[in-house]
């Protein structure tokens, strides 16, 4: 069986290793890697790939004007823009050129994969001689091709309707607390479909099959139904994402992203935040204030250490997934060996502490970040659950780095540093042997908010600023 | 008298800086500062006796008991029932915050603190 070809295009190794390690998962894919946009086209050219990873600020090329060449050369090369940042008018522009497909970063490997894997699927269509393996199971005609699992519920009474309606509720909107317009009308839909049941008080199956980002709902009623035009009215409000026919009625409903609902939670942080600066009036309302144009303009200012929007992004998405050590160490494969041998780093890690201790210059701070410190993130960096923590110990180190010649002068701030870094390796050393040596805690990321707060903290002590959470009022007593 | 103040949390760094930032507090003998790693071993020294606080800070994500439940256990003492609680939290869903006022506690904090914040804090609670 020929595999399809892959190409990852990124400037940056860590990007590239952690996709790689993503989609090596996927078997069904030979991959090669480009590391600016000049290379992706040379590599399209000679290789051919299927698909492909494309970041989209690179050097020598990027990656729009790397997209545009390989386009008009191979239009069937599916290339999915790997970026960073929402901007509607890159995306415009992409899309003029035939790219649609995004994934954000901060990289969410199941999403990539479940991408990946749907466009496999719909190239091992065209290309023929593969099995289409879902159709069989396949209810809704909507859920082409999506391997799913299904959710059924007995409507036999009122019930059971508001049963349904509570489950989908929760289901669909998850954390956004404002109900949004679009979702209303469906839940509406669904207890006029519902309600029709009840005229003859027969009894009807709801099946939900979900995807990653869709539901796709169908509902079976015992009988033929006659839809009152009321309902009809509403359905041809869906448009082309209901079907109604006979005893069956079939929905495509898309679920609100999380990206979507960080964003709302941020947007409504503002906003609770702005209005308690109002109603309490405490006498740092000009600082607070600052906070929210911080958050507002994403800018950082020199003073506070502000947790900006993006970190905040990264540290929720520690709470989204709960996994257990057991099963993230089954899943890793040989990246587990590199994090038992780290166990040398952690002796080091020490040692070079003490190495401060009796000569605490310049060099020997550098020489710890990048000979220790570094080395440690490398490792976790490859792991990808662990973003939240790379990304602090990274901008640990690179603030140590930046300071290291004010630290060394100063007696009492390598003391500090010292007792903190130790305490901080201790940390390290106790997380990686509950989650990869004991396998014990039921979710891997019980420490990561720790780490977090750590890591920024100890560079608040260190550099004597304000830290600074941006949320809400940051404390509350009842 | 010294006012006893506890905290637990899984992260030596997060109790190291902690102490640092009631350093002052600490030296002025206005607290006496006693850090728990392990919540079961500070709940166990709280039942038996051997323990005593008159002022609780609480890490809420521990692998071996979640803050919350450290909480809604030492409540649940008649000896510890009045005692203040408050949790320290990087995530302060509404969701989180209902439960804990619902348990009892005093009140929450984010993660990372500042000095100023812990401290003030601590003075408005203990009243010192």
């Amino acid at each position: 069986m020929e595999k399809l070809r892959l190409l990852i295009a990124d400037d940056n190794e860590d990007n590239r290793l952690v996709l790689r390690a993503t989609c090596r998962k996927l078997e069904c894919f030979e991959i090669k890697d480009a590391v600016d946009g000049l290379e992706a086209v040379e590599i399209a050219e000679s290789w051919q790939p299927h698909i492909i990873l494309m970041d989209i600020m690179m050097p020598k090329m990027d990656g729009y004007e790397a997209s545009k060449i390989i386009k008009e050369k191979y239009p069937d090369t599916v290339i999915i823009a790997v970026t960073g940042v929402l901007d509607s008018r890159v995306e415009d522009k992409m899309s003029l050129i035939g790219v649609d497909i995004y994934i954000h970063k901060p990289i969410d490997r199941e999403l990539i994969r479940f991408k990946l894997q749907s466009i496999a699927s719909s190239f091992r269509l065209k290309l023929g001689g593969f099995k289409d393996r879902t159709k069989a199971t396949v209810l809704n005609p909507f859920n082409s091709d999506i391997p799913s699992y299904k959710t059924i519920f007995d409507i036999v009474d009122a019930e059971a309707m508001m049963e349904f309606g509570m489950w989908l509720f929760d289901r669909y909107n998850g954390k956004i607390m404002a109900v949004s317009g679009k979702f209303d009308k469906v839940i509406e839909l669904f207890y006029k479909l519902m309600s029709q049941r009840d005229k003859d008080g027969e009894m009807m199956t709801i099946i939900v099959e979900e995807s990653y980002d869709e539901f796709y709902i169908t509902m079976k009623f015992e009988k033929a139904i006659t839809l009152e035009q009321k309902i009809l009215d509403m359905l041809n409000e869906f448009g082309t994402e209901v079907i109604a026919q006979e005893n069956i009625f079939c929905a495509r409903l898309s679920k609100p992203i999380e990206k979507e609902v960080v964003a709302q939670d941020l947007s409504q942080q503002v906003q609770t935040k702005k209005a308690s600066v109002e109603n309490i009036k405490i006498q740092h309302t000009n600082e607070i204030e600052k906070e929210v144009e911080v958050i507002e303009s994403k800018e950082s200012i020199k003073e506070v250490r502000v947790i900006e929007s993006n970190e905040k992004e990264l540290l929720h998405q520690s709470f989204v997934h709960k996994t257990s050590a057991a099963d993230y160490v089954e899943e890793i494969g040989d990246i587990l060996d590199e994090i038992l041998e780290l166990s040398s780093i952690e002796e080091e890690w020490r040692e070079r502490l003490n190495l401060i201790e009796t000569d605490p210059s310049e060099d020997n701070l550098i020489d710890f970040v990048d000979s220790v410190l570094n080395v440690y993130v490398r490792v976790i960096n490859s792991l990808f659950e662990f973003t939240a923590l790379a990304y602090a110990l990274t901008s640990l180190g690179v603030f140590i780095k930046d300071n290291a010649k004010i630290i060394s002068e100063d007696s009492s701030k390598i003391k500090t540093m010292i007792m903190l870094f130790e305490h901080l390796g201790e940390d390290l050393t106790s997380w990686r042997e509950h989650i990869f040596v004991l396998q014990d805690t039921a979710d891997i990321h019980y420490l990561d908010s720790s780490f977090f707060s750590s890591c920024m903290q100890i560079e608040g002590i260190i550099g004597n600023k304000e830290v600074s959470a941006d949320d809400e009022d940051c404390m509350e007593f009842f | 008298m010294a006012k006893r103040v506890i905290i637990v949390d899984d992260s030596r760094a997060v109790i190291a800086t902690a102490e640092l930032a009631l350093e002052g507090m600490i030296n002025s003998n206005t607290i006496e500062f006693k850090s728990y790693l392990n919540p079961m071993e500070l709940l166990e020294a709280l039942q038996n006796g051997s323990e005593n606080f008159d002022l609780l800070i609480s890490d809420v994500n521990m692998p071996e008991l979640n803050g919350l439940d450290l909480a809604r256990a030492i409540k649940a003492d008649e000896r510890y029932k009045n005692k203040p609680i408050i949790i320290l939290t990087t995530e302060s869903s509404n969701e989180m915050k209902m439960s804990g006022k619902e348990i009892g506690v005093t009140g929450w904090m984010v993660k990372p603190f500042s000095d100023e914040k812990l401290v003030k804090s601590l003075q408005m609670v203990l009243g010192v």
